[in-house]
């Protein structure tokens, strides 16, 4: 029994997943980097490490909506796949998109604040005795965020912990501004990249271990892409090609679009707003499985 | 009667591509391969007739109806012409359709009403094999059956190697294993140009939706969701959550026909409709594409979501696009076949 004049027990305490800050266990989401400390908890329940698959790439790529189609994809069984959402916060961002997308519209962007960001924990496995079973962590983090810690790093610590401890990456580059000849992916993706090296201090001739799936985004726009990603790739992103080809020991190239046709209106104040007409998802699968098959 | 005897023609074949069916090949390009089995060459007659006949060009040979009677031969090819559009082609009855002139089409939203008289609408969408007599017969060179607009950009449609002919095709051929899969990769202009090369025509928006609804003019006031009834059934049609992931042939999915026989009105492909695609927000304000629009309609095999695959749903495409899910069908007036009519 215990009396007034007992000292209280000390806390427990939880180390984050994702930066290893100690969170008091009530806490629902970590002091340091705000991941979900739901994720966690589900995390230490679990037998198995989980695996941190980053989707990355510039501010207004697609990332959301890939991540999201993803998701619902691998909810709705796609190629074989199982998977099973660990906690009602992890359906948040594939319920968003896809609420979305079904009423015509893209999600809001996402929001650069990291305790606004969307994280999924996905426990994924192919439908067939003996699959490994794949303990997914993903967020959903902002474009502009990415840019930012690139372009000054430790801006958000919490990029940079995801980056090391990235057990695989699908790196989102925007097709159809490639192919409209605009230099800003070849470059973001360049800088990314360099960021990637500083993070994980590769030396110089040393290759990055950690697979990275190159997608190039709303291919719809440009069907050579679907064609032949590496040749796309090779001539419209030649400094990408480049740096994948130095920097990584695992990577390969593809080609994913959501929207099957895109239209425009504007808004009262005469911005231009795109809207999904319809949605015929298409290389969305690819890229995760192989980053799968490599991890 | 007129009804139940033109309705009654159209008995669908077996159902050769169901939900079961081994998976077909996805055009070679799409698959990343280099496997590719190219159609032969069909041999054509010498005889004007026989040839025009060959070809499937059945409403040209009508045109010129009496000009034929007297060619040797000519009235027994007159009378299989008949005969075979009235296999290919169902009569969709008169009704009123509302087309939604919102983005988000919810019920009670705007909508612009529309009589459709009756027309006849062909039972599948046109196949790889019919569209491959139409390449081999010159058609992208024959300036009648393009609008001036288009005849700069013609150059530009070509197939994966340069020659004339669908996006997905080679070497101005289509896959043989594909022979009875719809013709995808093909912009609206060149789905329009096929249809005045056979002497038909698209389907407007309207009777396209006519024809999935079942709006009859009845004391039943009864519009359906899908072409068999009001609800999604995944064996009934190709669309994303039927997993077969490419196109089906056109027999396929017979269970999901409207009333009439018509097959694959939803999924499988998008179909070109005649019209231009117009839409508003639900602030009235325009919504435009990077270029002129054209209305297509059905969903395809990859419509991943239900709602976008129904009776209703409007949706448009770039008129120069030629995307991988989307086809057509052709359509012509009643009065262009009078003996069906019994004129």
């Amino acid at each position: 029994m215990t009396t007034a004049t007992e000292p209280m027990r000390p806390m427990t305490s939880m180390p984050c997943l994702i930066c290893e800050t100690q969170n008091p266990a009530e806490s629902l989401v970590c002091t340091n980097c705000f991941a979900p400390m739901a994720l966690i908890q589900e995390a230490v329940a679990q037998d198995r490490d989980p695996c941190i698959v980053t989707v990355i790439g510039d501010s207004n790529v697609g990332k959301t909506v890939y991540l999201g189609m993803l998701l619902d994809m691998l909810s709705k069984r796609a190629d074989d796949f199982d998977a099973l959402p660990k906690g009602a916060y992890s359906v948040n961002l594939q319920h968003n998109v896809i609420s979305h997308l079904s009423a015509r519209q893209f999600p809001p962007k996402t929001a650069m604040e990291v305790d606004q960001w969307l994280w999924a924990y996905y426990q994924v496995a192919r439908r067939k005795r003996g699959a490994r079973i794949y303990d997914l962590v993903m967020p959903d983090m902002a474009g502009e965020a990415i840019a930012a810690e690139v372009a000054t790093p430790r801006t958000f610590a919490v990029i940079r912990s995801l980056m090391e401890k990235s057990a695989g990456a699908i790196l989102l580059v925007d097709g159809a501004l490639a192919a409209a000849g605009s230099p800003q992916p070849d470059f973001f993706a360049l800088k990314l990249i360099s960021y990637m090296d500083g993070v994980l201090a590769l030396k110089h001739g040393e290759k990055l271990d950690t697979p990275v799936a190159v997608v190039l985004s709303k291919a719809d726009h440009c069907p050579d892409c679907f064609e032949n990603p590496r040749l796309f790739a090779q001539t419209n992103l030649n400094r990408l090609w480049n740096i994948c080809e130095t920097r990584f020991r695992h990577y390969e190239f593809f080609a994913a679009s959501v929207v099957g046709s895109l239209g425009y209106g504007t808004d009262e104040y005469n911005n231009v707003i795109p809207y999904p007409l319809h949605v015929a998802p298409r290389g969305i699968m690819e890229p995760f499985e192989w980053v799968l098959s490599k991890l | 009667m007129l009804l139940t005897k033109i309705f009654s023609r159209h008995k669908p074949k077996p159902q050769t591509g169901k939900r079961s069916d081994k998976k077909a090949p996805l055009p070679a390009s799409a698959m990343g391969t280099d496997e590719f089995v190219p159609a032969p060459r069909e041999a054509l007659d010498a005889d004007p007739l026989r040839r025009l006949y060959q070809q499937g060009r059945f409403n040209v040979i009508l045109n010129d109806e009496a000009l034929w009677r007297s060619h040797p031969g000519g009235a027994a090819i007159l009378q299989e012409v008949k005969k075979e559009l009235e296999q290919r082609m169902a009569l969709v009855p008169a009704g009123t359709v509302g087309l939604p002139q919102t983005l988000s089409g919810q019920p009670g939203g705007p909508e612009k009403e529309v009589e459709v008289a009756p027309f006849l609408l062909c039972c599948h969408p046109v196949t790889n094999a019919r569209y491959q007599r139409f390449v081999d017969a010159g058609g992208y060179d024959d300036l009648d059956c393009w609008p001036e607009e288009i005849w700069p950009h013609l150059i530009e449609l070509k197939d994966l190697t340069g020659h004339p002919g669908p996006r997905f095709w080679r070497n101005g051929r289509h896959d043989a294993r594909m022979a009875d899969h719809p013709v995808v990769g093909v912009s609206w202009y060149e789905a329009q140009a096929y249809g005045i090369w056979i002497g038909q025509r698209l389907p407007t928006e309207a009777e396209w939706q006519m024809a999935a609804s079942w709006h009859i003019k009845s004391s039943a006031d009864l519009m359906r969701r899908f072409p068999w009834g009001d609800s999604l059934d995944i064996t009934r049609c190709n669309i994303w959550s039927s997993r077969l992931g490419t196109t089906a042939p056109v027999t396929a999915y017979a269970k999901g026909s409207a009333p009439n026989h018509v097959t694959q009105l939803v999924g499988n492909v998008w179909e070109w409709a005649d019209d231009e695609f117009g839409v508003t927000d639900d602030a009235g304000r325009a919504i435009v594409g990077e270029v002129a629009m054209h209305v297509v309609r059905g969903g395809a095999f990859d419509t991943y979501f239900e709602t976008q695959a129904t009776s209703f749903f409007r949706t448009g495409q770039l008129a120069l696009a030629r995307p991988l899910n989307t086809g057509f069908r052709c359509a012509m007036d009643l009065g262009d076949a009078p003996w069906i009519t019994g004129g």
